[in-house]
Order: structure tokens, then sequence, then C-alpha cells
């Protein structure tokens, strides 16, 4: 699951490589013909730039994002929510080594993508530096969040780049496993004891300020870099386009289980088409994006803490001799 | 019989939660990726042997459904032996337990394919796909770290002789043991016992660790007759915080 | 980290790893190419790639990334340095083989071919 494509204004300066106008032509041309890039393609260098950050962030949100729903795995209350909270863990792993795999084609190794991450140099999505503090949050997150994520996903798996395409399809189905049993979840409790309903209601009112109005990023200024990497079809769709797919989608899903959203403005305008609501604080999302989110610090302690206590295990098994090699595909 | 029958599947079952519980506290943090997702697939394959042999205890016997047997139980009523409630430990601990359990319980349903009692044979008839590749995995890890660093090695060792007392603790002998044997529902804790070192003996040597001198150890009994470890009850306390914190009607 | 809401980590010793941040080059090992068989019959297709020390690890990875949600009858697992490919931008070699139809069926119209002959043969009998 995953948020926006998050893009650091600053690290989209104009390329200093200049590339060959001829190359460049040709590429674009076998963009706007529908054709897919394949990792020994030519490729502008901001294109692999941007791929592999975006694509990067990508994985470590399914890794870190293990962690916020991890925190309910030994405390799920049925056979049936046990089994599918460790299966729908598993997967965002499972995930965050696809797209690992997809990045590692543009020929930056794993272990350096990790690094980036451990020492803070690679972002990931925002919404897993909230803490999951109930039950009903597992419920939220599986339902709401990774709604979110495939609306994003979806849009992604439209792209330009093959691998990261491939990658993106097999994740879309999975996320369809974890969004119905997060909505199954949702709506159990929504169903449920007055408790219940309680639980979920306080949850949905954390989760929806600011996380998930967060999920998609600021509302886009449509720069010249951002329409190239348009062109390009990096990025397929805005935030906004992607945050009002969103809500309408699954505002009325929330709504109509007689649940409320902590956002009196929030309304569908029926002319327009358009969801109105009130902006988030954006200044936070910056400063949650920057390290100082209520559970950043944890998050990337725990993989810290993972990484080193699994390293003798990767020791002892590793190759003296084995030279880096960028797989293929 | 049927008394006898149940004391065997909810040692079972309990033994298959308890471990499938811990072993899943490994989920997000194992020490490769694609480690990581294999693990976490043993622990939903143990928690299922769990939910099937409770399935078959409210089937066949009338007990309380699945759920209210995992999450509605006191700790005395838990039979599974203290090997399965020790904490995760390092990875060399978990893997090393792991390997152990997993040949044991491979043996015991390689035995009961052939049960008199027909629903557990059906049982371990489906499930023994899933147990081969339980103790490949068990095999393979156990194999490879064991000839691996000076430090893979030694954690190994370590691990084996620290689990040695519990994992012969898998083998305590039920109330009922003469009864289903007699029956031709099971073939009896210490013939399985046999089994099991027969199975894990060579693994053990073709991983250059030594065997710890069984005759030297005292098995840790008493899980069959509900006395546990330090253990059990904060891990039971965990399990079941959200299920208590409603009746026992409620759906999750 | 005595404050986590996850049980799991207030067990773990945290502090103890607060100063890494370095994963050895080469620590995550080689990569492994897959293929995967849906059923008996079909070919094996590459879905992916795991790392892994060796083949024997490289299956058992396979099996559960691969393998834990779609049907499987069997894999195969292949170092990817043992592959051999051309590059995309040499894809022009291939250009002309869709017009090669003496290599096709559908190049040998012999239908056509009879009646013509019959037709023939028929108009000088007439």
């Amino acid at each position: 699951m995953y948020g926006n494509a998050y893009i650091d204004k600053n690290d989209i300066r104009p390329s200093t490589d200049v590339d060959d106008p001829v190359k460049l032509e040709e590429f674009e041309a076998r963009i706007a013909r529908g054709e897919k890039i394949e990792p020994d393609d030519w490729m502008p260098a901001k294109y692999r730039k941007t791929l592999i950050r975006m694509i990067e962030q990508h994985a470590h949100s399914e890794i870190i994002g293990a962690l916020p729903e991890g925190t309910w795995i030994t405390r799920a209350p049925s056979f049936k929510r046990k089994l599918a909270l460790i299966a729908k863990v598993q997967d965002e792993v499972g995930h965050g080594h696809l797209l690992y795999a997809a990045a590692e084609t543009l020929g930056k190794s794993r272990e350096a993508m990790i690094n980036d991450l451990l020492n803070g140099k690679s972002k990931y999505s925002n919404v897993f530096n909230y803490p999951a503090k109930t039950w009903a949050d597992i419920a939220v997150i599986g339902f709401l969040v990774d709604a979110g994520a495939i609306v994003n996903q979806l849009a992604n798996s439209k792209g330009s780049y093959g691998p990261y395409c491939r990658a993106l399809e097999r994740i879309c189905y999975e996320e369809s496993f974890h969004l119905k049993q997060g909505y199954d979840a949702f709506v159990a409790l929504a169903a449920g004891t007055p408790k219940q309903r309680a639980m979920v209601q306080d949850a949905l009112n954390r989760w929806w300020f600011p996380p998930l109005m967060h999920f998609f990023g600021p509302p886009d200024d449509l720069s010249v870099h951002s329409e190239e990497l348009i062109r390009w079809k990096v990025k397929m769709m805005t935030n906004e386009e992607m945050r009002q797919e969103f809500m309408d989608q699954y505002v009325p899903k929330i709504w109509e289980m007689g649940l409320t959203l902590p956002d009196p403005k929030l309304r569908r305008d029926e002319t327009t088409g358009k969801w109105e609501y009130t902006q988030p604080d954006w200044d936070e999302f910056f400063r949650v994006i920057n390290g100082d989110g209520p559970c950043n610090k944890e998050r990337l302690a725990v993989r810290r803490y993972a990484e080193l206590s699994g390293r003798w295990v990767r020791e002892a098994l590793k190759n003296p001799k084995q030279v880096h090699h960028v797989p293929y595909a | 019989m049927s008394e006898a029958i149940k004391e065997l599947l909810y040692k079972m079952g309990d033994d298959a939660l308890v471990l499938g519980h811990r072993n899943s506290e490994w989920t997000g943090l194992g020490p490769i990726l694609e480690e990581d997702i294999a693990f976490s697939s043993l622990a939903q394959d143990q928690i299922g042997h769990a939910l099937a042999l409770y399935t078959l205890l409210e089937k066949e016997f009338a007990e309380p459904d699945p759920d209210r047997i995992a999450f509605g139980r006191d700790e005395m009523q838990y039979k599974c032996c203290h090997f399965v409630e020790l904490p995760i430990g390092e990875y060399d601990f978990s893997l090393m337990r792991d390997f152990l359990f997993d040949h044991a319980e491979q043996c015991r349903f390689t035995s009961l394919q052939g049960s008199s009692f027909a629903p557990l044979a059906a049982l371990a008839k489906k499930i023994k796909g899933e147990l081969k590749y339980h103790t490949l995995h068990g095999d393979l890890w156990v194999t490879k770290l064991g000839n691996g660093t000076e430090e893979s090695h030694a954690r190994m060792q370590s691990a084996l002789n620290e689990c040695m007392r519990f994992a012969l603790g898998m083998f305590e002998p039920g109330e009922f043991e003469n009864e289903l044997i007699e029956s031709g529902v099971f073939i009896g804790e210490n013939a399985l016992q046999q089994e099991w070192l027969a199975a894990i003996t060579p693994i053990i040597e073709k991983a250059g660790l030594t065997m710890p001198d069984l005759s030297k150890i005292e098995a840790e009994y008493g899980g069959r007759k509900g006395y546990h470890t330090e253990y059990l009850a904060p891990m039971l306390e965990e399990m079941t915080e959200v299920y208590r914190s409603e009746e026992p009607t409620a759906v999750w | 980290m005595q404050n986590s809401l996850d049980p799991r980590i207030r067990r773990s010793d945290l502090d103890s790893a607060s100063g890494f941040n370095q994963v050895g080059e080469n620590e995550n090992w080689e990569t492994f190419a897959v293929f995967h068989q849906d059923k008996r019959g079909d070919a094996h297709v590459f879905v992916g790639i795991v790392h892994a020390p060796d083949p024997e690890l490289a299956l058992v990875f396979a099996k559960e990334q691969y393998g834990r949600r779609k049907k499987t009858v069997n894999m195969w697992v292949v170092r990817s340095t043992d592959i051999y490919t051309f590059r995309h931008e040499d894809e022009d070699m291939f250009a002309t083989v869709p017009e090669k139809n003496y290599r096709e069926a559908s190049g040998y119209p012999v239908r056509k071919r009879i009646n013509k002959y019959l037709h023939d043969l028929e108009e000088a009998h007439s």
C-alpha cells in the first residue's frame, strides 16, 4: 500500500547530464506510442533518477507500513482476523520485495536502498508515521489506507516503465484482498456493539485528519517538471485527481454505515462532481515527511533493529566472491 | 474413547496455535525480506492447523467453536508443551525450535494418516504437503547456518542445546496413551519420539552440529497436564486482549 | 522501546541498534530469476527475482514469494548471472520476421491454386 508519489521539489532540478536529443526524441516517441520502457533501454537521466526515487519510496512504504499494522498481529481477536492480518502484513513485505526488485533494474542495489532508508535519506509515505492505537485502527488502515493505495497504484500500473508496471499489477491484485478484508473488519465494527462502533468512529476521526487527507500529497502546482513527468508517464494522475477519486469511491461507503467524518465542510458538489473539503495542514505534511511525526523515530529504530538482528544470518551465507549484478527484469 | 481423542486434539491444536502465534511475531521483522515472507507462511499454516483441529473438536465432540477454544480458555485449560511457549528469542532459537517442532508435527501427522479416527486421518492427508515444505525449510536453514560462519555455527549449536530438554517435552505421554494406541487412533508418544529422533539426527549431523547427550537431559513435562512456563499466561493475556474487551458473542 | 504500542517492539532491545545504519555490500546476496508453472502442460514463465545465497534457498523463497497466492505446480530458479539476453535496442533484428510469409502456413494459398486450376480446366473444356 502506498500513498502519494511524493516528489521533493528541491530534488527536481534540471539534470546536469545533457541527454542526447535524438535518443530523447526516440524515447518520447516510444512512450507516446504506448510502448513500455525496459531496463536496458536508453532513458533520460532524470527519468531514471525520478523512477528510482519513486519506486524506492514506494518499497520503503510497504516495509515500514508493515509496522503500524504489525502492532496488532499478536492481538487480533479471532482466527479469521489473526490469519488475515498476518497474511496481509506478509503481503506488504512481499510488495516491498517486488518493488525493490523493480528499482534494482534501474541500477541501484537493494542494500543501497535499505541504507538510504535507515539513514533517513530516502522517504516513505507519511501515513505510516501515525500510531495504530486500537484494533479499530487496523480496520480503518486495512479499508481506507489500502483503498487510497489502490487508487494510486492502479494509476501507476499504466505508467511507462515495464518492471514497475508488472510489479504493480500483481500488487493491485493482492491489495484487492487487503481492501476487502479491511472493509469487512470495518463493517463488523460499525455494525457491532456500541463499544465497537465508538471504537471505529474514534479511529476514523484520527485517521481522516491528517493521515488520510495527506495521503495523496498537496495539490500539485503544474510546474514544467511535473508536465514532463506526466508526458513520460511517470506520474499518471495529479495528487488532487487521486484524492477526488478516493473520496468519490469511499466517502459514501463510510456514510452508509452511519459513521461521520470530522470535516464539516465535506460535501460533493453535484454540479461540478467535485468534493469540497477543509484543506489539511500542509505544513504538518512537510514536518512529518522530514522526520517530525508521531512515530518516525520508532519506525526507523525498528527497521534498524530488524536489519541488525538479522545481520548474522545474512553474513553467514554471504559469498565473498560475488559481484553485484543488475537484474534484467 | 472420546475423552482420549479430545485430549489428543486439544494438545495438538494448542501446540500449533501457540507456536504459530510465536512465529508470527517475526512477521515484518525477519532477517531478510525473502525469509520474512517464508517464515510468515509457516506461522499462518500452524495457526491454520490449530483452527482445523479445534474445528474437529467442535464438529465431532460438540466442543465450543474454535474462536472460543482459542481465545476463551484459562491458562490451565491449555495443553500445549512448554517448548512452544518460550519467547521467540533471536532468529537462531526461533529457527531451531521451528525445525524441531516441524519434524515432530510431520511425524505425528504422517502416523495419523493411518488413524482409526477417520476425520483426523483425513486432515493428516490434507496437510501433508504443507508439512513437507515446513521441514524442507527447516532442514535447509539448519544445515546452512550450521555450516556457515563460526558465529552461525556457534549460535545454532547453542540453540540446539537450549532447545533439547523442551523439545523432548513435546512427547510427554498423555493420560489415555494406551487407549489411543490399542484402538489404533495414534501410535503413542514414545514411538513418535523415536521416529522424530530418526528424522532429525541425520540433519543435525549434516549441519555439523553435535546432538546433545539425551541420557543426561530431563524432558520438560507438565504442559499436557495444564502446568505451564511463566511465559504462557502473559502471552494469552496479550493474545486475548481485544477478544476479552467485549462479550464472547461479539462479532469482530 | 518501552512506549511502543506494539508489544513485540516493547520486548525488543531497540537501543542496541541505535547507531546501526549501514548494511554491507552484497549482504542481501545475489539474485535468481524465478520461473513459475501454473499447471502441468503449461510453460514455465518468468515472474520475478529473489535474493538468495544459493539455488536451494532461492527455491524455498521463490515458493513463498511467487507461489503463495496462485496455483502452482512447479518452479525453476536460475542465477541471474547465468541468463544471456539481447538488448532491447537490438529488437530491429526481429523487425522483418512478420513479413517472411514463406515460413507461415498462410503463405501457401494452395486452395486458391487448385480452384484456379479447376476453373481453367473447366474453361478449356467448354
